[in-house]
This record gives structure tokens, C-alpha cells and sequence, in this order.
């Protein structure tokens, strides 16, 4: 029953990596929402506030991690509550395609706009 | 013993309806009625194409598993009056195909239950100290599961996904990981470490709440799981 | 047999509205049905707001027009709804981990009240500082 990309590694695997994903968003979004709503004059940034912050080395990489593990967390839960609806085997491939293209476009898209913007 | 009305709306299907629809009945019950004798005395006396299915009459055989008042139980062991209510709602459990009635296709369930290969005894944890009789090894007793099919009615992803393996059948599994009794573990784990089987389980542990027989099933689901883990780490064997 | 009976008896099953059918159902239910529309939720709040960073590509001008308007008291309301999806999805999530690694399992109805108690408390100070500060 084993297949390619998502679906070949083990559901254990897959189940671990969601979870570690999970607990890494916690400390990730609550920097990402510390950082940007909280210290953050007035909850919000304006241009030159944005660019500034991610000037910094440190902040712009934790940006691009939170950035690849809040798509990843988020591309596997879309694909199991997917799945979770019982799909044939040959629409099993095209959710892991289409929520992976997503996940792959998502994060590319990102790290262009953070490269438009520094 | 006070006597007193109490409502039943029963679900009806028989085949080659185009919908079910729900009948009403008056039944007079007592503080011991259970919702299976009131069922059979509609069937008696009100309305004998009442289709209900039940053995024991006390727990053990599990057939006579519907939903009550929009809980899975066990008609049999299901008090009326305890149930509070003035009109009280019977219908057939979810998940599974309808037959007539109250009654559905257990064999979609029991064809999946059994790839578990659970043995029907196990060694008994009750009375570690009891005395055994000469001859024997030690005392047994049944395995929990009576295979009444509540928890498979009460998932919330057997509700969407067909293919999921249920409660049921993974709680045998992780019963039969606990005490093998000869049977072949790891093309068991192989079964249930599949896309539709322990994996999709949620955490809604409605399964436990529903089970009539203290089998657990979510928390036996969560320790295949856990077990999982291990073996993909590397940190188990066997 | 067992297929000709399959294909002769209507199955009734709830779909993914099952999903959701908390009616009468336990602790465990409500937390699975309110995880799955946090998370089906913070999903399409990522991809607005992948969106909406967008315009920062733009420049200056545009940004800082859109700002304004965040600062708004109608963005302000969905600050604090997303603000409660994420506490309640990543708390209980982490009650769904420890679960799933065998800790507390018997004990998962106290352990989401205890994650909620800590989520309510974010969540006052989070609002307050949305709102106020």
C-alpha cells in the first residue's frame, strides 16, 4: 500500500512530524505574534517599521522557519481532514499533489516576498 | 411499583422506502422498564412489524445496540424512566447499513473486527490471588469487547470515511500487540499503520464514552499509537 | 453475500457534518469538532494573510494605506476571534500530542480544562493588548 511522497513514509512518522510541527508553532507564532502585534507600536508595522525588523539576520530567520513549518503543519492537516473523507485511492494522489504544490508554492511565495522587501 | 406513560418515537425504515420516517407509541412503564422491554411491548401489543434485535437481555451478547435519545446504548441495560425524558427518541445505530428498523448490517463490522484475529478468551487479571483448581493453568474469562458496534456508530470519522478501520477493530488489535496468544503481531501493526487505519483516529474518544463493556477503545488506540511511535524510532522490537 | 447485502441496504452515515454533530456528545467530541474548524479556519486565515502581505511588494503607499485600516475596530474584532483560534487549536493540540504519547489519556478532560484555564488566561491579556495597548 506504500506510495510515493507523503504517502510513503510511515503514519507514525507522518503523525510525529505533525506534532513536533504543532509544538514548534507554539514558540514560532507566539515570537511571530509577540514580535509583530505586541512590541510592534500600535500592533502593526508600518514599511519602514517591516523592512527594518527584517533587517535583522536573526529575525528574518525565524520568520522563513515559522514561514515553512506553519505551511507544513498546515498541509498536513489539510491533507488528513481530507483523507478523512474517505477518498479512492487515485484521488488520495492527486490531495497529496495538490496540497504539496500549495504547500511548495506557499512557501516559495513567501521567501520572494521577503526577498522583495529586504 | 408506580406505573407511568412515556412516549417512544421510533425510527422506521423497511426496504424500498424512499426515507424513514418516525411512529410514535404510548407505553406504560415501570422504574425497572428498559428501553428493550418497552420496545418489545410495542412490538406485542402495538405494532408486531416492529423489527428489534436482541439476545441476553443483560450486557453480554451485544445485539441489541441502537441510539437512545441521541446516545449509543445498549436497550437492554437502558432504564426508561432513568432517562429523564417524556418522549424518548430510539434509532438504529449509525455507520452501518440499515436493514428494517432498529436493526442494521453487522457484517461489514464483524468482516473488519475479525482481521483483528482477537481470541475470544484471555487470561484473567481479576483475583490475582483466587486458587486455581487442579488441571487447570489459570483462570480465564471472555474478552471485554462484546463486538456490539456502539463505538463504530458514535466515530466521528467512521461518519465520513468508510474505509477507516474503527474503534473496534483497532482496540482487538492493540489487545491482541498486549497478549499475543500466538497469533502473528507485526502484519497487524502493518494493517493498522495504514492511511485509514490508527492514524485517522481524531481524539474524540467517544468511543470510550459510548462502550458498554469498559474495552476502552480510544485509549487503546492511543497506546497502538504510542507503540507506533516507538517501533519508527527505533525503540522498540518485536 | 456480504456485498449483495451492502449494495441492497442504505448506509447511514453523517459525512463530514459528522464531523460536527456534537449534540449529546462528551468533552473529547466538542474539542475534536472545535480543532478541525480552528484549523480549517487558521488555514484560510494563512492564505488572506499571505495575501495581504503581498502588499508589501507594492510599496510604501499602498502598505501603509492598508495600515490604517487594519487599525480599525471591525480588523481589531477578527484580531481577537484569530487570536482565540490559535490559543484553542495550539493548546488543545497539545493535549491531543500528550494524548497520543500516552500521557493523560485517562485524564484528557481535566488536562483541556487545565490547557483551557491557561488559554482564557492568554487570551485576556492577548485581547487586552490587542485592543488597548
Amino acid at each position: 500500500m506504500k506510495g510515493n511522497g507523503i504517502q510513503g513514509i510511515s503514519g507514525a512518522v507522518r503523525w510525529l512530524l505533525q506534532a513536533v510541527s504543532g509544538l514548534l508553532l507554539i514558540a514560532l507564532l507566539g515570537v511571530h505574534m509577540i514580535a509583530n502585534h505586541y512590541i510592534a507600536a500600535g500592533g502593526l508595522r508600518t514599511y519602514e517599521e517591516v523592512v527594518a525588523y527584517l533587517s535583522h539576520p536573526v529575525v528574518l530567520a525565524w520568520e522563513v522557519i515559522f514561514l515553512i513549518i506553519v505551511t507544513f503543519h498546515a498541509v498536513l492537516g489539510v491533507r488528513s481532514v481530507l483523507y478523512d473523507l474517505g477518498p479512492s485511492p487515485h484521488t488520495q494522489q492527486w490531495i497529496d499533489r495538490l496540497v504539496g504544490l500549495a504547500g511548495i508554492g506557499a512557501v516559495l511565495y513567501g521567501l520572494w516576498l521577503l526577498w522583495a522587501i529586504t | 411499583m408506580s406505573e407511568q406513560k412515556v412516549t417512544f418515537r421510533v425510527f422506521r425504515y423497511k426496504q424500498g422506502d424512499t426515507a424513514p420516517h418516525y411512529d410514535t407509541f404510548t407505553v406504560t412503564v415501570n422504574e425497572r422498564t428498559t428501553v428493550l422491554e418497552a420496545l418489545q411491548a410495542i412490538r406485542r401489543d402495538q405494532d408486531g412489524t416492529l423489527v428489534i434485535r436482541h439476545s441476553c437481555h443483560h450486557a453480554s451478547c451485544g445485539t441489541c445496540g441502537m441510539r437512545v435519545n441521541g446516545k449509543e446504548v445498549l436497550a437492554c441495560v437502558t432504564n426508561v424512566l432513568e432517562l429523564g425524558t417524556p418522549t424518548v427518541t430510539v434509532e438504529p445505530l449509525q455507520n452501518a447499513p440499515l436493514i428494517s428498523d432498529l436493526v442494521v448490517d453487522m457484517g461489514p463490522f464483524y468482516e473488519t473486527f475479525s482481521q483483528a484475529h482477537l481470541p475470544f478468551v484471555r487470561r484473567s487479571e481479576y483475583l490475582p490471588d483466587a486458587e486455581v483448581a487442579e488441571g487447570v493453568p489459570f483462570h480465564m474469562r471472555f474478552e471485554s469487547c462484546i463486538e456490539c458496534g456502539l463505538c463504530v456508530s458514535a466515530c466521528p470519522v467512521v461518519a465520513s470515511d468508510a474505509e477507516y478501520l474503527g474503534p473496534a477493530a483497532l482496540a482487538a488489535v492493540w489487545r491482541v500487540v498486549q497478549e499475543p496468544r500466538g497469533t502473528e503481531v507485526p502484519p497487524l501493526l502493518d494493517w493498522v499503520n495504514s492511511e485509514h487505519g490508527c492514524w485517522r483516529c481524531h481524539v474524540a474518544l467517544e468511543c470510550s464514552e459510548v462502550c458498554p463493556s469498559n474495552v476502552d477503545p480510544g485509549g487503546n488506540i492511543m497506546a497502538l499509537r504510542q507503540e507506533l511511535v516507538r517501533r519508527a524510532l527505533g525503540l522498540s522490537h518485536g | 453475500m456480504l456485498q449483495e447485502t451492502r449494495a441492497l441496504h442504505p448506509v447511514r452515515r453523517r459525512g463530514w457534518k459528522g464531523w460536527f454533530a456534537v449534540r449529546k456528545r462528551h468533552l473529547g467530541y466538542v474539542a475534536f469538532a472545535l480543532n478541525r474548524l480552528t484549523g480549517l479556519g487558521l488555514v484560510l486565515y494563512l492564505i488572506i494573510h499571505l495575501v495581504v502581505l503581498s502588499m508589501l511588494a507594492r510599496g510604501p503607499e499602498t502598505w501603509d494605506a492598508f495600515i490604517e485600516l487594519a487599525k480599525s475596530p471591525a480588523f481589531l474584532l477578527l484580531d481577537v476571534i484569530l487570536l482565540a483560534g490559535i490559543l484553542f487549536h495550539g493548546l488543545n493540540g497539545l493535549r491531543v500530542i500528550l494524548v497520543g504519547l500516552g500521557i493523560g489519556v485517562h485524564r484528557h478532560k481535566e488536562l483541556f480544562w487545565g490547557l483551557m484555564l491557561l488559554a482564557a488566561i492568554l487570551f485576556i491579556f492577548g485581547a487586552w493588548g490587542f485592543l488597548v495597548v
